[in-house]
């Protein structure tokens, strides 16, 4: 059902305010965007003359759900809630489904961010986020809210936040966006410090049985290097995992390139290990990733150079 | 070339043109919060393609003046707020119409208060910038400020030094970037930072090879590049990531056959425009940067595009 504002008594006190562009709306054919644009005129009216009140909270509510990416009827909305005082649990209310219909809308999030900063509570915020996550379980801006909880309310070693990001790992074992998180409770909550030795070893672990599950998934291969090279282990560490997937005696059996790529590295850095590292780089560029060709005949190039230095 | 391999120059010029002349269709007005966005995406995409008569500098300029505010800012359109992203580019036109002698004319001292105004959002602890009054932060706004200032040669109103380490902060440990320090990996994200970090000349706190490398791994098999990994293609990223790699200098990395197959397959062949991937609908913003991707892989005919 459209709304109208022109004969309702509860605004007749207000003249809207046309747009400034110079031209006409030729828009009468659209009965949409008609409502659209009488919404925005009486918005237009009521910032003119500052008004902060309840009959704006009901108008910028309904611009909203027309045009969610409007940022001016946010910041605007925003205000009126603090000139108000108005109840912010109702205001979260009313967004949980908003952003449910708006996937992809930006100002939601930071929208949602100030409310539940001045409630000073995450309560209810994690069953909230599961429903986001539902229809997109990559979406950016409900992960990077998530980080934004977890900084606000301290909850770098939350046994829950850990627990949950394993089962969105579980769910869906190429989720990136997971794996993400987990980096950021597990290292990023450290601020710089060293990781502890079974910290280390948990988590090496744990990204190996996911690149067990899935050999061929850049998410925990780039994981664990990560982990590799934050606890400042040498890469070799990882040969005899990296040859599970790919044993150079048998190149028709490569179960990972990235794998591969693990092992030219770990090559070059042997006495010997030179001429494996560059069969390594040969099968990636001509059979396991050639669309990358360029990048590994670069790679094999360097080990040549490195040849002439020593 | 065979046809489905050519670019319809042409038809995108009139899709382009078309865009302001379709009032009566909703998608317009709903729309108006980016007007001043789409309308540098427009223009660009015209002066790639050799074209840049095709939408009228008076007419442009006259636009742009009205969304102009006292403060110095930009609104999307005429009536909107100020806010960083149409700020940087109502600059980016300016720049593009060399029309900053026009903007003097229309504002006194014009160029200078643009720039106090984009200064005016950097948070002068953290270095990072605030998109408007509200406070919302991301490297997109920093890398904004960053370009729209350097088109102007303002940039010794801010703060480089802490708006580098932000930067920083948000380095990720595969070696890309996100919105905010600890936030995922993103192309889009990494064009911004690695953006801002050339402007600044400080690209050496970036890792080439390793960021190199996570760029050149968002192509898939079917050519076309993705935001992140282990998600679906998008023309858009034809811009991120390869500007990216162009500004490492690696361009060469990925396979730029397959690429521009993948772009040419997202156009509309009869009226014109780009869309996100094959069989899609089209708009301006995966227009432009569908384009501007050509543009880098040196498609013929089209004006070279500086990836910062």
């Amino acid at each position: 059902m459209p709304i109208f504002y022109h004969d309702d008594p509860e605004w007749s006190d207000i003249e809207p305010l046309p747009q400034d562009d110079g031209g006409l709306h030729p828009l009468a054919a659209i009965a949409y965007a008609d409502e659209y644009s009488e919404a925005m005129g009486y918005l237009r009216a009521v910032m003119a003359k500052n008004e902060f009140s309840q009959r704006v909270l009901g108008l910028t509510e309904h611009i909203i759900s027309m045009n969610p990416a409007h940022y001016t009827v946010w910041l605007y909305r925003s205000r009126t809630l603090s000139e108000l005082k108005a109840s912010l649990h109702d205001e979260i209310a009313w967004l949980n489904p908003t952003a449910l219909k708006h996937l992809k809308n930006y100002q939601i999030w930071h929208h949602r961010q100030t409310i539940i900063d001045g409630i000073n509570s995450p309560k209810g915020e994690h069953e909230f986020i599961a429903t986001m996550l539902e229809q997109d379980s990559k979406n950016y801006h409900v992960w990077s809210y998530r980080q934004w909880l977890v900084k606000r309310f301290g909850l770098f070693d939350d046994k829950e936040e850990m627990r949950w990001t394993e089962d969105m790992i579980h769910a869906d074992v190429r989720n990136n966006s997971a794996w993400n998180h987990r980096w950021f409770l597990v290292v990023g909550g450290r601020d710089g410090k060293t990781l502890p030795e079974n910290v280390v070893k948990r988590e090496m672990d744990y990204a190996k049985s996911a690149i067990r599950k899935a050999p061929q998934n850049q998410s925990p291969w780039n994981y664990l290097k990560g982990i590799v090279r934050e606890a400042k282990l040498p890469v070799s560490t990882l040969k005899d995992f990296a040859l599970e997937f790919a044993d150079m005696r048998r190149p028709d059996d490569i179960y990972s390139s990235h794998a591969l790529d693990l092992l030219a590295d770990i090559y070059a850095e042997e006495e010997n290990g030179k001429e494996e590292a560059k069969k390594a780089l040969e099968l990636l560029a001509s059979k396991y990733d050639p669309i990358r060709a360029h990048y590994w005949n670069f790679r094999k190039g360097l080990l040549d150079q490195s040849g002439v230095a020593a | 070339m065979p046809p489905e391999m050519q670019l319809c120059v042409e038809k995108h010029v009139k899709y382009i043109q078309s865009l302001d002349t379709r009032k009566d269709e909703l998608e317009y007005w709903l729309t108006e919060h980016l007007r001043l966005n789409g309308l540098y995406w427009g223009l660009t995409a015209l002066h790639l393609l050799g074209h840049p008569e095709a939408l009228p500098r008076a007419a442009v300029l006259e636009f742009v003046f009205s969304c102009l505010h006292q403060s110095g800012g930009f609104g999307a359109a005429p009536g909107h707020d100020a806010h960083m992203l149409y700020t940087v580019s109502g600059v980016q036109i300016l720049a593009t119409l060399d029309a900053f002698d026009d903007l003097e004319a229309h504002m006194e001292g014009g160029r200078l208060k643009i720039g106090q105004y984009i200064a005016s959002l950097q948070n002068t602890e953290t270095g990072t910038f605030a998109g408007d009054e509200w406070g919302e932060q991301d490297t997109r706004f920093l890398y904004g400020a960053l370009n729209a200032l350097s088109l102007m040669d303002l940039l010794f109103l801010v703060d480089l030094e802490n708006a580098v380490s932000h930067v920083q902060s948000c380095a990720n440990f595969d070696g890309a970037y996100g919105t905010s320090p600890g936030a995922e990996s993103h192309s889009g994200q990494v064009f911004t930072c690695v953006g801002a970090l050339t402007i600044a000349g400080r690209r050496d706190l970036v890792d080439e090879e390793k960021l190199g490398v996570w760029l050149s791994e968002r192509q898939l098999k079917n050519g076309g590049l993705n935001g992140r990994p282990e998600k679906k293609e998008d023309v858009c990223y034809s811009w991120w990531v390869m500007s990216s790699l162009a500004m490492l200098d690696k361009l060469h990395w990925i396979d730029s056959e397959k690429l521009t197959s993948f772009i040419l397959q997202c156009q509309d062949p009869e009226l014109g425009g780009l869309a996100d991937r094959p069989g899609d609908a089209v708009d301006v913003f995966h227009t432009i940067f569908g384009i501007a991707g050509l543009s880098l892989l040196k498609y013929p005919g089209l004006i070279e595009v500086d990836p910062v």
